[in-house]
């Protein structure tokens, strides 16, 4: 899988995961699809050694391009990065706090969090012996200074968004109108252990790691001082020597290749077991080779299930997983963004507007089969737009778009899409083509292209491709993401969420990621309630994502395609590998029991 | 001579400019821009347009471009918007691994590209000559990248002689540990892409030879008993290198263009896959960066050969 950023990455998992399939049982027609099980945790036979744990966990980032090398979460914005630099944060989700199985934050982190509903405060207080790998103590200033590289004027991160201007201040800091971010405060001062962040208003979001108002990663300002943000993505500090606060510390880089580890003796968590580690690029092609020939224990950034056959007979590795935490989806064009309000409007003339034509489309293609037929039992027929890792507002029980091509031709023929000869027309009689624009990818993948215009030809719908073939990356997106497009009426994405799960980002009426510019009242309405007031309360939180969910579904603007699995194979030789979300010591954890991989 | 030289030089600079327009052009003629793929839910278009809008991006071309040149003079070739780092630094790593790579696999082509030629054509038509020819033509049809995947399967991974990824390994420390790690790296790649191209060095080599051998000077010479050898050396060897010199200057300036197939299979951090990243990515520095430098060595390169040419040969001359 290549490298570039956040998104081509989660197209990548997509294009392969698009392919991945139920194993080999089929759906039932309501409800989840079944699919394989995969453990999260797994654990070598035998007893840990001196041997195996003195000696080299050797790890393969998978990937056909070197890594960018930016060990900054501010700052880096692909996955490689930090997953090559991850040893040098705690396990877990969060570099700042521990987490339950749903990424709900809880004490024992590095740092703890409060929240004040009533003064608008979110306070976090950092641990006693929280210290950087360099030996300095983590401070209150470092828990400041993320927002202070996000929000700064001339910053080269991505990460500033909208929701950060809840915090008071920060619009103004963001403007370059002020020096500093006045909403954030040191009760302690900055060098003590807290900080309070006040807030125009608190969202239930804020009890989840990596929500969009809460930063949950430290930047240590005083070995930053001196160098302007920036310049601080170029700098020596975040290039050649970056300090940590997890339970390993960096002691090479070979840029774009490869990163070697040993333990950080000043890790305030559980001591790390393994004494060295070596992260290495290999690319997506070598990976089955170089497992086969035991060169690598497990895994980082992913392997398509297309190689998952031949890994799962490699005896000497096991195999470990959690559902992933993305989705791809089949979007529709049903309107326009206005440029004056940046809101999403909804055009009732649209090609697309009339939701039976898009149930139609949705119920005309069997993606359980596509599932079987390339997946390997690691991706599976979505039933929802929202990934079954978030245990609790996952609704297992929507039924989604299984197969049904009877259902598909009478929702046509009602909604008057009568046959004129081979084709459909729209009801008024006019002759109607439907475009679906897709990106360039494997090869199998472009078969489940032509597998849905096959099926939907076979509806009576002429569907063709935006410009008659798949396209690429950048031409895709530049389309779709500009306000008013006519070039595709439906179009194939995928989405790798954050853990914390509101979808308003992607979906609002005011989302400039709502690219087919679905906007109604009830669905403001719904997406506003997952974060209201009352939405402090569980029950009411869990009941409203439901209902979003299934209303979503009752529209099909936005029709979830597939899930699936993200795994590693693991050696024998290790011991305690567990990336269950829960876990917060995922590195501490592991032993080996000998000195290779066996 | 110097006069033409000087004066080839100067019209290069034209050329360039030209070039350099030309590429600028065409590069932001690409759809999309260097964040089209950062849209993720946590980054807010918002912050994407502030981005483009720190970096000029919206700024009529030929101010973008005046920008540029203004910073080329100050041997600032602008930062990589992917890898946030100077265009100049990442041009300095890549070009250093990928400069090593093709030097060796340079030296290992000659190496066994000029004896193959010479013992072909010395034993024009026989059973040895015949196994040279298909050796080449063999080493010719099959595809590089099933060379190199078959090669780095065989010797990488199944028989485990050489390191599989990377430039360098990542325990290697010290200079010397260091220096043998990073010769290890490229033997394998080195090899077979030596063992595989030199083809046109072997084929030019041999028809150059068996043209001489029957050429009027070289009965002349035989007939007044000029011992072979002395011949081969003397007469046929130097003439026959004239077409290979004609080449020489443009594989020394090709060293940094580096090979996307080889730095692909093998993980190898080199311009090769700089640049395909950076197209793919839509950096747009590096892109303009690495086009001209790669224009300017083609021009160089012509150059080279052109006097390369000119000292192996008298009979050329350049006015």
């Amino acid at each position: 899988m290549s490298t570039k950023k956040w998104l081509t990455i989660g197209i990548a998992t997509m294009s392969v995961m698009a392919l991945a399939a139920c194993s080999n049982k089929s759906s039932d027609k309501s409800g989840a699809v079944k699919h394989i099980t995969m453990s999260a945790k797994y654990s070598g036979p035998g007893k840990a050694t001196t041997e195996g744990n003195n000696s080299t966990l050797k790890i393969a980032e998978v990937n056909d391009a070197p890594f960018t090398g930016i060990a900054s979460g501010t700052l880096a914005s692909n996955a490689e990065d930090s997953d090559v630099f991850s040893p040098g944060a705690p396990g877990g989700a969060d570099e700042l706090f521990n987490v339950t199985k749903d990424w709900k934050i809880v004490d024992g982190g590095l740092a703890n969090q409060r929240i004040n509903r009533k003064d608008k405060t979110v306070t976090i207080t950092l641990r006693k012996n929280a210290r950087w790998s360099n030996g300095d103590k983590v401070t209150a200033k470092d828990i400041e200074y993320p927002y202070e590289i996000i929000g700064n004027k001339d910053t080269t991160s991505q990460q500033y968004s909208s929701d950060f201007a809840a915090i008071k201040g920060m619009a103004a800091y963001h403007a370059g109108k002020a020096k500093t971010i006045s909403g954030i405060t040191y009760p302690d001062g900055q060098k003590g252990r807290s900080v309070v962040i006040h807030l125009t208003k608190v969202a239930p979001s804020m009890k989840y790691s990596r929500n969009s108002f809460i930063w949950g990663g430290v930047e240590p300002y005083e070995y930053y001082k001196g160098t302007p943000i920036s310049k601080l993505a170029s700098s020596k500090q975040v290039r050649k020597n970056p300090i940590f606060t997890g339970p390993y510390k960096l002691d090479k880089e070979v840029q774009g290749e490869s990163t070697t580890w040993s333990p950080n003796k000043y890790y305030w968590g559980k001591k790390a077991q393994i004494k060295h580690i070596t992260i290495q690029v290999v690319s997506m092609n070598n990976i089955v080779a170089a497992l086969n020939s035991k060169k690598y224990d497990f895994v980082l950034g992913g392997i398509g299930s297309a190689q998952y056959p031949k890994i799962k007979k490699l005896k000497d590795y096991g195999l470990a997983g959690t559902p992933a935490l993305s989705y791809s989806y089949f979007g529709f064009n049903v309107g326009h963004m206005d440029p004056k309000t940046g809101l999403n409007v909804m055009d009732k003339n649209s090609k697309m507007a009339n939701k039976n034509l898009r149930r139609a489309m949705m119920y005309a293609v069997d993606i359980d089969a596509v599932a079987k037929k390339f997946g390997n039992g690691l991706s599976w027929r979505a039933n929802t737009l929202i990934p079954p890792v978030f245990k609790d507002v996952y609704d297992s029980k929507a039924a989604g778009f299984p197969y049904n091509m009877k259902k598909a031709k009478s929702l046509l023929d009602k909604a008057g899409y009568k046959k004129h000869g081979k084709w459909r027309t729209d009801p008024n009689g006019k002759k109607l083509v439907i475009h679906l624009g897709a990106m360039s990818s494997s090869s199998s993948t472009e078969a489940t292209y032509q597998y849905y215009l096959q099926q939907w030809h076979k509806a009576g719908l002429d569907v063709k491709m935006t410009g008659g073939k798949p396209m690429e990356m950048n031409s895709f997106y530049a389309t779709l993401q500009k306000p008013k497009q006519n070039k595709m009426d439906v179009f194939l994405g995928a989405w790798q969420t954050s853990s914390e799960p509101t979808p308003t980002q992607l979906y609002g009426v005011d989302a400039p990621y709502n690219m087919g510019h679905f906007a109604t009242k009830k669905n403001t309405e719904l997406l506003n309630s997952l974060n209201s007031n009352k939405a402090w309360n569980a029950k009411y939180r869990v009941q409203q994502y439901k209902k979003w969910q299934e209303y979503m579904n009752s529209q099909a603007a936005v029709a979830p395609e597939q899930f699936s699995y993200s795994w590693s194979p693991v050696n024998k030789r290790v011991k305690g590998y567990d990336v269950s979300e829960q876990n917060n010591e995922f590195w501490s954890d592991m032993t080996l029991t000998a000195a290779n991989p066996k | 001579m110097w006069k033409t030289i000087l004066r080839r030089v100067l019209i290069m600079i034209p050329e360039l400019i030209i070039l350099s327009i030309l590429v600028f052009l065409l590069a932001k003629a690409m759809p999309g821009d260097p964040f089209t793929g950062s849209i993720n839910p946590k980054a807010d278009p918002a912050q994407i347009h502030h981005l483009m809008e720190i970096h000029g991006l919206y700024d009529p071309w030929y101010q973008q471009y005046w920008n540029w040149v203004v910073h080329l003079f100050h041997g600032d070739l602008g930062m990589s918007y992917e890898y946030q780092e100077p265009v100049v630094t990442l041009i300095q790593q890549r070009g250093a691994n990928t400069l090593w790579l093709a030097l060796f696999t340079m030296v290992l082509t000659y190496v066994i590209g000029l004896p193959l030629g010479l013992y072909a054509a010395h034993h024009e038509g026989k059973l040895q000559d015949t196994l040279v020819r298909v050796y080449t033509y063999v080493t010719m049809s099959i595809p590089f990248f099933v060379v190199l995947v078959l090669g780095i399967w065989i010797f990488g991974y199944a028989l485990n002689w050489f390191p599989t990824s990377g430039s360098v390994s990542a325990t290697a420390s010290g200079l010397g540990a260091t220096t043998m790690s990073r010769l290890g790296h490229i033997i394998l790649p080195g090899l077979l892409g030596a063992l595989f191209g030199t083809v046109n060095i072997v084929q030019y080599l041999r028809s150059e030879v068996i043209d001489a051998k029957h050429s009027d000077y070289v009965r002349t010479a035989r007939s007044k008993g000029v011992p072979m050898k002395d011949i081969y050396r003397h007469h046929i060897f130097r003439n026959s290198l004239l077409p290979i010199a004609a080449f020489a200057g443009y594989s020394i300036t090709g060293l940094l263009g580096g090979s996307i197939f080889t730095e692909m299979v093998f993980s190898y951090p080199g311009m090769g896959l700089l640049f395909l990243n950076a197209i793919n990515f839509r950096d747009y520095t590096v892109i303009t960066a690495l086009v001209l430098l790669y224009g300017f060595l083609n021009l160089m390169g012509t150059l080279l050969s052109d006097i390369v040419l000119s000292i192996v040969d008298p009979r050329v001359r350049i006015e």
